[in-house]
């Protein structure tokens, strides 16, 4: 008897570690599968960009284009304010076969500090236009060429250009490594003083308030009592950061740093003055941070504002290939998917305005309010159903009611305004299913503490029902967000245009104006379709800013439902 | 009248309601059904003004709904339906048209499993009172001290009040849950079984809590403790089957009673 039990034993431990091993091998593929698949994308762009790369010639693009362009960018300036010469002159020699006979030209380049000034060096058959060329600092300046052979560009003396190390030109190609050089770029400051200021004082008091040391704590207890002195300081700089930034983006973000450092430092100082009242150590690093966070999550919104200006440095950081360079039907390595990017993100905006308020006030009417006749059930049962009708049937449906005039169509046209009233219909279902959840899972017990102190409905709805049940909504609807920005269908159906050469009007379809637009996946999907090799990698490029698009979208989803959770249930 | 139920004779709900002192709440004759499924048959009983009434029975009798009736929270049940009247001074409660808001203002009810509002302490007892009443800032701060003084519990979260409600243990959110019932000032406080989710020390508080908010409060509670309602009640209802068996002076109800159930029950050989 016993044995047998000790055999089954033995034979239950064993399946047990079967399943084990089976379950991390699952784990191990899936994540090997993940990491294969972000490997082909990122092979697609770096086999033409490194095996058959540009070397420093200037050839006609093809019979039927006559001229070609030759992209040059140098970082920094080669005279100063005054026009006197730092270091030495830049001078190119172009070097080309004039029927047989060799012919070269020399032009000397003056960088200024002055940014956007361009001057392009043009050469053709009667020779080069010019013999010197003023262009500004970070300014791409073209050599054009309208001959049939190929012509050669030699730097003489000076510094080479920009994503330079061999010596020779390159072509500027797509660069998705940020040059992190927001703060500081050799030496020079490109940051605003007190912005990056700010910046440092934030990371220390997240520094700080996550991981706190003794001694730093110890310092800061001498601060006690001058809590406002801290306050109204930091509101002062950063309202000096934005005068002094003249209203930039970048001064925006310090002046927030400033303020959320000083909410954070203040409240650490309140928790230490609590503890101190209570005859407590103040190092006690596990009540000084409940202290700290149990209000109002103090951390969170540090966390929140590093995802949001991990969104943002992009931006000042400049990623060409995402926000600077539209496509150029040419030179694919020369393309970027600017005014896809800005289409996503004004369909998405589009999108969540029109389709949350609705979608969360229909799933509020349907769980809290509406009696459950039949007609609360049929509706119950479409909207069920609508979430899964196949995306190009919403595409349909714009086209119908938002796209076409007449009938019952709005007259918007092909616009970026047409396609985010469709992808906020597409999302509506998602959102009021997802909402609908929230809410049912909403304790009964909240509700009647809620009745029970006198409350009206819609106080329950608002004051407890709602903050209770938004992790799920909140999650539900940037789910559904994420799903509806890597939809290509319906948009297709709506008129998203294959080639836009400039950023979308979003109010196009009301205001008059132009109307193409085009997002990211359809971008993905045309460039796929183009014969060129060179297309295809393009088109890895922008799938990979897709995903890291969404990656983003979903992590502030998670904060965003960590921080309300956490709010539930400390 | 009596009918004979499950080998128990269970009589009708009784008519002898007699009370000292003023009457503050009277239920009248109510039936009561859940869907086709009856749950009270004409159940009768006087609340009397600054005492505490306690009803007794055992599971599933129509204790609780008969608790939940009175300030009309099983109109969050849909399917129930209800006959009779209860009235409170001229205010028929039980009217279509009663103003429910104002109702559970003056009656205000503390559960069975503390539940405290997903705010601050502070702001659990803060709410009800800016929900009525449009406090300043210094009247608020002084009706949020004095409630939780009044349930007993101001001395544990004094240094605290900013913390989450549900950061308090079982007892102490219990507490909580009454001063936030006596913030808004109620002339009658409902309670369901409130302490079958705690520890006999906690337990023991909120008992004592009973017994001094009736100087102010008229208080009707739940309880599945017969011992409990021995220490701190002035009435009983003995409750079976969803009939009002037996209702008297607590004293009287457990020394000598009427009705050979409520015997049985109080000295614990059925139910």
């Amino acid at each position: 008897m016993k044995k047998d039990i000790d055999l089954l034993k033995k034979r239950n431990r064993r399946r047990r570690d079967v399943m084990e091993k089976v379950g991390s091998t699952g784990l191990a593929l899936s994540g090997l599968i993940g990491l294969m698949f972000l490997s082909v994308l990122v092979w697609q762009i770096a086999i033409p960009t490194f095996i058959e790369g540009e070397t420093g010639e200037v050839s006609p693009a093809s019979e039927f284009i006559p001229v070609s362009e030759y992209i040059l960018k140098w970082d920094h300036p080669t005279v100063d304010d005054n026009g006197d010469l730092i270091g030495d002159e830049v001078v190119l020699r172009l070097t080309w076969d004039d029927n047989g006979a060799e012919r070269t030209h020399d032009v000397a380049i003056t960088v200024t500090s002055e940014r956007n000034l361009r001057e392009d060096i043009v050469v053709n058959e009667s020779g080069v236009s010019t013999d010197a060329v003023t262009v500004g600092k970070k300014t791409k300046f073209y050599v054009q060429s309208s001959l049939t052979v190929p012509v050669e560009i030699e730097q003489l003396t000076g510094p080479v250009p920009a994503a330079d190390e061999t010596g020779s030109p390159a072509v500027s190609s797509f660069v998705i490594s940020a040059d992190v050089d927001v703060l500081v770029s050799e030496g020079e400051l490109v940051s605003h003083p007190f912005a990056l200021v700010a910046w440092v004082v934030l990371l220390v008091s997240i520094v700080l308030l996550s991981y706190p040391v003794t001694p730093l704590l110890k310092g800061m207890e001498s601060l006690i009592g001058r809590q406002r002195m801290l306050r109204f300081g930091s509101y002062g700089l950063g309202v000096l950061t934005l005068l002094a930034g003249a209203f930039s983006l970048e001064a925006y973000l310090g002046a927030a740093c400033w303020v959320v450092s000083a909410v954070g430092m203040n409240r650490m100082l309140e928790g230490m003055e609590r503890l101190r009242s209570q005859g407590r150590d103040i190092t006690q690093f596990d009540r000084l941070k409940h202290s700290i966070t149990n209000r109002e999550g103090v951390l969170l919104w540090a966390r929140m504002l590093l995802v949001f200006s991990a969104l943002f440095i992009p931006l000042l950081v400049d990623i060409p290939f995402l926000t600077e360079r539209y496509q150029d039907i040419f030179q694919p390595y020369a393309s970027g998917i600017r005014s896809a990017f800005f289409g996503t993100i004004w369909v998405m905006g589009i999108a969540m305005v029109v389709s949350m308020p609705v979608s969360i006030g229909a799933a509020i009417y349907l769980e809290e309010y509406a009696a459950p006749t039949g007609m609360t059930k049929l509706i119950q049962a479409l909207v069920t159903n609508l979430a899964g009708v196949p995306s190009i049937v919403f595409g349909m449906f714009g086209l119908a009611v938002f796209v076409k005039q007449g009938g019952i169509g709005m007259g918007l046209g092909p616009s970026i305004l047409a396609a985010g009233f469709t992808m906020g219909v597409m999302a509506m279902p998602i959102i009021v299913l997802a909402s609908q959840e929230a809410l049912r899972s909403v304790p009964s017990s909240i509700r009647e503490s809620a009745y029970g102190v006198g409350c009206t409905q819609w106080q329950v709805t608002r004051d407890h029902v709602l903050p209770s049940a938004m992790p799920g909504i909140m999650t539900g609807s940037i789910l559904a967000m994420s799903r509806i920005m890597g939809e290509a269908a319906p948009l297709v159906v709506v008129g998203a245009a294959a080639l836009v050469l400039f950023d979308p009007e979003p109010l196009a379809g009301i205001t008059g104006g132009n109307l193409n637009f085009t997002v990211i996946p359809i971008q993905i999907y045309f460039w796929t379709s183009e014969p060129e090799h060179a297309w295809h990698s393009m088109a890895a490029a922008a799938s990979i800013s897709l995903i890291l698009l969404l990656a983003t979208m979903n992590s502030v989803a998670i904060l965003l439902r960590q921080h309300f959770r956490k709010r539930l249930n400390p | 009248m009596s009918e004979k139920i499950g080998g128990e004779v269970v009589p009708d709900s009784t008519r002898e309601l007699d009370i000292d002192g003023e009457l503050d709440l009277m239920v009248e004759d109510l039936d009561l059904w859940y869907g086709a499924k009856q749950a009270l048959y004409g159940v009768s009983l006087p609340i009397a003004k600054n005492s505490v009434t306690a009803l007794i029975g055992p599971s599933g009798c129509g204790k609780s709904t008969l608790l939940r009736t009175i300030n009309r929270m099983n109109d969050l049940i849909p399917i129930c339906k209800y006959e009779g009247k209860i009235t409170k001074g001229d205010v028929v409660i039980t009217d279509k048209g009663a103003d429910l808001v104002e109702l559970r203002k003056n009656i205000g009810m503390v559960f069975q499993r503390p539940n405290p509002f997903l705010k601050s302490i502070y702001d659990n007892v803060a709410y009800g009172v800016r929900l009525h009443h449009s406090p300043t800032r210094e009247q608020l701060d002084q009706i949020v001290e004095k409630s939780l003084k009044r349930a007993a519990i101001w001395d544990e979260v004094a240094d605290r009040l900013h913390d989450l409600g549900t950061s308090l243990s079982g007892g102490q959110q219990q507490r909580l849950c009454i001063a936030r019932t006596i913030a808004i000032e109620p002339d009658v406080i409902l309670m369901d079984e409130p302490c079958s989710a705690l520890d006999p020390i906690a337990t023991a508080a909120i008992e004592e809590l009973i017994l001094e908010l009736k100087k102010d409060f008229t208080v009707v509670i739940v309880t599945h403790s017969m011992s409990q309602a021995a220490r701190v009640s002035d009435y009983t209802g003995f409750m079976y089957l969803g009939r009002m068996v037996e209702f008297n002076k607590t004293e009287k109800i457990f020394s000598e009673p009427d009705q050979e159930l409520t015997k049985r029950y109080i000295t614990g050989r059925f139910g």
